[in-house]
């Protein structure tokens, strides 16, 4: 029989906390999208309405652009941003083409109910180059799915409108329920916003796309309610570590 | 915007199924739902040319055969006398009137016009707007019937900014504010243009002379205005989306042929003003770019019969785009046209290669941060930015969700206080939280960004038997975070708990840093915790009251203290939260070891019992007493 001298004391089992799992999520996309050869890069929240609508083609009647959608602050001089997509503007005036930004972050819209927050998070991406097809656009938007979801998963594309691409789609999975579950848009970016860049749309053309990562990580880790995510509950947060 | 399978098949002469009809529809990017065979349809914004039965036969038009071609009225019309000046002429480039008068009511509609009540579930209101209603559904463009005989003067079409109160004819009263397209007689509104008519103007179940008014209005003067006065309005959500610009000779002579299938008519006349040109669009032919564009092959023939099947004129050289399709401007648009008709799911992959961008360390200095706090037990959170009172920086919101939400905080500090007293609250003891975010502030009208690191602690240092006893404090945290970082400055404070009203007394330390003031020292911390590699299934989480047990044995035969301390540690039970070692001492003069464990447990149905924590903590205490040389201090 050993003595108690020679036992060594239980393992000190230190607390570690977790990273919050939109973050980890959003961490989780964006490597996945540095490996494939994208750069990160970065925006303020607080935008105008040129990098945020104007310079995105969203023209002055679009609903989005109303103040039951969009918050607007300090006397309507900025808004908050409705997406990410003008920290690809600030990305496509500083570097010129071929170019592969993506950027992710917090976005605002007017929304709160179960399904919306009036804020979220989104990553999106942009690709500049030569002869970018919409066959190209699919194959990248496979490659991100299934390295997230797994090679069996079924997708589909559908027409959709967006005003800063042209085509537009929005990208559904098939849940394990059989139901048809949107997860992505995408499309080709719309000359007209090359043009805005000072890109030349007759010698260049690009692709975008962009996700909700909370709808990702609702998906990923089972949880039907986005509020969850934000109440800073212990008994929630200590079971991403 | 629903439509019924029924109404949609009847024009369609292969007569397919609702199935097929429904796969076709998400071909064309028309997301829909069904029911009791109703497609509930979501159209994208730009199709507002869509919003109708016809509009939506039109688009499957270039899969299946179609006859929708409704009858109309083509007798020659008198020219309507009406007393009307437009001063909007922008806003209302086209408007048509018609006046017509019958002799009696019907007191029954032929069957199309009853379907269309009965199937899409939908109440009647009087002769004149129930065909009103019809026609909207059957070609998209909204018509507004006054009964002429309370049309009494002149009427005046204007974008006015005015400030007076209108009642509509659901008799809701609104104030109308700044400017709105209305529509005045006598001076006074009748109708929010483009939104809904008024009640004093509005025709009655015994209106015998209707005039009709179809109009085109701008998007830009209808839009927001049915969400600024709180109105449902079909016809709103229609001319906000585009109707044809070019369809009201055609409406007013379809609205006629109606009447008529209903009832005698004594006079009809109409007049049409016609203010502005409707500008044409022509796009080049230019097949190969389409093909470069989707990364297809199709001929031009194929290319060009895609586009006429869906109401383009081709030319010689040119596309022109049909009057109702004002989203059509450029190539790309063609090419959306044509990758929709194959279906982008037919559309074959072409691998891309990516452009290297440079790797970027944005991110780096904050990351081995976040990694630091994690290995110190602190969990991150994410807060709302919004708050309700300000200080003197604060960026204040113009449209704000509610009054708690009136401005940007500017400080980490305030959210972070919130999310520990919450998870005290629920009997949190050990509560670690860290946030990084942007803070947005304002000076002299010019906007600030920094970003900040928050943390904020109070309870047990930890729940391991060496830091179970010891309270988080300052001393406490500037001590464990000098130890790894001795470089970086913290400046932990605590905060007052006198004005907080909690129970709870612990100290509440925390610090607030600005990320650009750490030095690169962080760039070389060694993480030890890692991020989850899978994805976490989620359990739902219980707002139940906790129950917990502590049980302190004491081992004297050491042979199976490992397997012993494994067992109590890897203890399941659906009710059992968490155990952990909360005392351990060794008596070597005695030849003891005592070890102290704590359960907490927890139901997600109702709250725990004492009976039921009992019988969990007896089926321990039976196992263990099995094991030679550990006891229970105190049981019997």
């Amino acid at each position: 029989m050993s003595s108690n001298k020679d036992i060594f004391s239980p393992e000190l089992i230190k607390d570690k906390g977790s990273i919050h799992p939109i973050n980890h999520m959003k961490d989780t996309i964006m490597g996945l999208l540095v490996s494939f050869g994208f750069e990160i890069i970065d925006g303020p929240e607080i935008e105008t309405e040129e990098f945020n609508f104007d310079m995105l083609n969203i023209k002055k009647t679009h609903p989005a652009r109303q103040m039951h959608d969009t918050f607007y602050v300090e006397g309507k001089s900025n808004l908050l941003r409705t997406h990410t997509s003008p920290v690809q503007i600030r990305g496509m005036l500083e570097k010129r083409p071929p170019l592969a930004f993506i950027s992710g972050g917090k976005v605002y819209r007017k929304d709160d109910d179960a399904t919306h927050l009036p804020m979220f998070h989104q990553i999106e991406g942009i690709l500049v180059d030569k002869n970018i097809s919409f066959a190209h656009l699919k194959d990248l938007i496979y490659k991100i799915v299934h390295s997230l979801f797994g090679k069996d998963i079924e997708l589909r594309f559908r027409p959709s409108y967006f005003p800063f691409t042209e085509p537009s789609a929005e990208v559904d999975i098939l849940s394990s329920e059989g139901k048809w579950l949107e997860i992505l848009g995408c499309g080709l970016v719309n000359p007209k916003v090359l043009e805005n860049c000072n890109i030349d749309s007759n010698s260049y053309s690009g692709l975008a796309f962009g996700l909700g990562i909370e709808r990702i990580a609702m998906l990923k880790h089972g949880v039907k309610d986005i509020r969850e995510f934000y109440k800073s509950n212990l008994d929630f947060l200590c079971q991403f570590k | 915007m629903k439509i019924a399978y029924k109404h949609l098949v009847k024009n369609i002469i292969a007569n397919p199924s609702i199935d097929e009809i429904s796969d076709r529809l998400f071909q064309l990017g028309h997301e829909h739902e069904i029911e009791n065979d109703i497609f509930n349809m979501e159209f994208t914004p730009n199709r507002g040319d869509c919003l109708s039965l016809n509009g939506l036969l039109r688009d499957l038009s270039v899969f299946y055969d179609v006859d929708a071609n409704q009858e109309i009225y083509n007798e020659k019309l008198n020219i309507l006398d009406i007393d009307f000046e437009n001063f909007s002429h922008d806003i209302c480039p086209q408007i048509s009137f018609l006046k017509i008068e019958i002799e009696d009511i019907p007191d029954k509609y032929k069957d199309y016009l009853n379907d269309y009540f009965i199937d899409l579930n939908l109440n009647k209101n009087n002769f004149f707007t129930d065909i009103s209603n019809y026609i909207s559904y059957e070609n998209g463009q909204p018509t507004h019937c006054y009964d002429a005989d309370k049309i009494n003067g002149k009427l005046v079409f204007q974008e006015l900014d005015t400030d007076q109160e209108f009642e509509t004819l659901l008799g809701k009263k609104i104030n109308l504010k700044n400017k709105n397209p209305v529509f005045l007689l006598n001076d006074k509104v009748i109708n929010l243009a483009g939104v809904i008519g008024g009640i004093e103007t509005s025709c009655s179940s015994n209106t015998k002379t209707a005039l009709v008014e179809c109009a085109f209005f701008k998007p830009e003067a209808i839009i927001g205005k049915s969400v600024k006065y709180d109105i449902q309005s079909e016809a709103s959500y229609k001319f906000e989306r585009f109707v044809d610009p070019e369809c009201q000779d055609r409406t007013i002579r379809r609205f006629i042929k109606i009447v008529d299938e209903h009832a005698n008519i004594k006079d009809v006349s109409v007049i049409s003003y016609n203010f502005k040109q409707n500008k044409v669009t022509k796009i080049p032919i230019k097949t190969n770019e389409i093909n470069q564009i989707i990364g297809t092959n199709i001929s031009q023939e194929l290319y060009l019969n895609y586009l006429s099947k869906l109401g383009f004129i081709i030319n010689d050289e040119h596309i022109e785009a049909p009057s109702y399709r004002s989203d059509i401007e450029t190539q790309n648009d063609l090419a959306e046209e044509i990758a929709r008709v194959i279906g982008y799911d037919n559309i074959t992959r072409n691998e891309i290669t990516i452009p290297k961008g440079k790797k970027s360390n944005i991110y780096d200095l904050e990351n081995n941060l976040r990694f630091f706090l994690l290995d110190e037990g602190f969990y991150e959170i994410i807060n709302s930015p919004f708050v309700g009172s300000d200080s003197s920086n604060s960026i204040s919101v113009d449209n704000p969700l509610d009054s708690n939400k009136k401005y940007l905080r500017s400080n980490l500090i305030e959210s972070l206080l919130e999310n520990l007293l919450y998870n005290e609250r629920r009997q949190k003891d050990s509560i670690k939280l860290f946030e990084i975010s942007d803070i947005y502030t304002v000076k002299n009208k010019k906007i600030n960004v920094t970003r900040k690191l928050g943390i904020i602690a109070s309870g047990r240092a930890g729940h391991n038997y060496k830091d179970f006893s010891k309270k988080i404090s300052k001393k406490y945290l500037t001590s464990v975070f000098k130890e790894t970082l001795p470089n970086e400055n913290f400046e932990f404070k605590a905060l007052n708990r006198e004005l907080l009203n909690t129970k709870v007394k612990n100290e509440i330390i925390c610090c607030e840093v600005d990320i650009a003031n750490f030095s690169s020292d962080v760039l070389s911390y060694k993480k030890i915790s890692k991020p989850p590699e899978n994805f976490i299934e989620y359990s739902p989480i219980s707002d139940l009251p906790y129950s917990i047990r502590d049980l302190s044995f004491s081992i004297k035969d050491f042979t199976e203290l490992d397997k012993f301390i494994e067992y109590i540690l890897g203890f399941k039970h659906d009710f059992l939260k968490e155990v952990y070692i909360f005392d351990y001492f060794n008596n070597e003069k005695n030849a003891e070891i005592k070890i102290g464990f704590r359960f907490v447990f927890q139901s997600s149905d109702s709250t725990i019992t004492e009976a039921q924590v009992n019988d969990i903590i007896s089926v321990i205490i039976d196992h263990t007493e099995e094991i030679n040389g550990i006891t229970i201090p105190g049981l019997n």
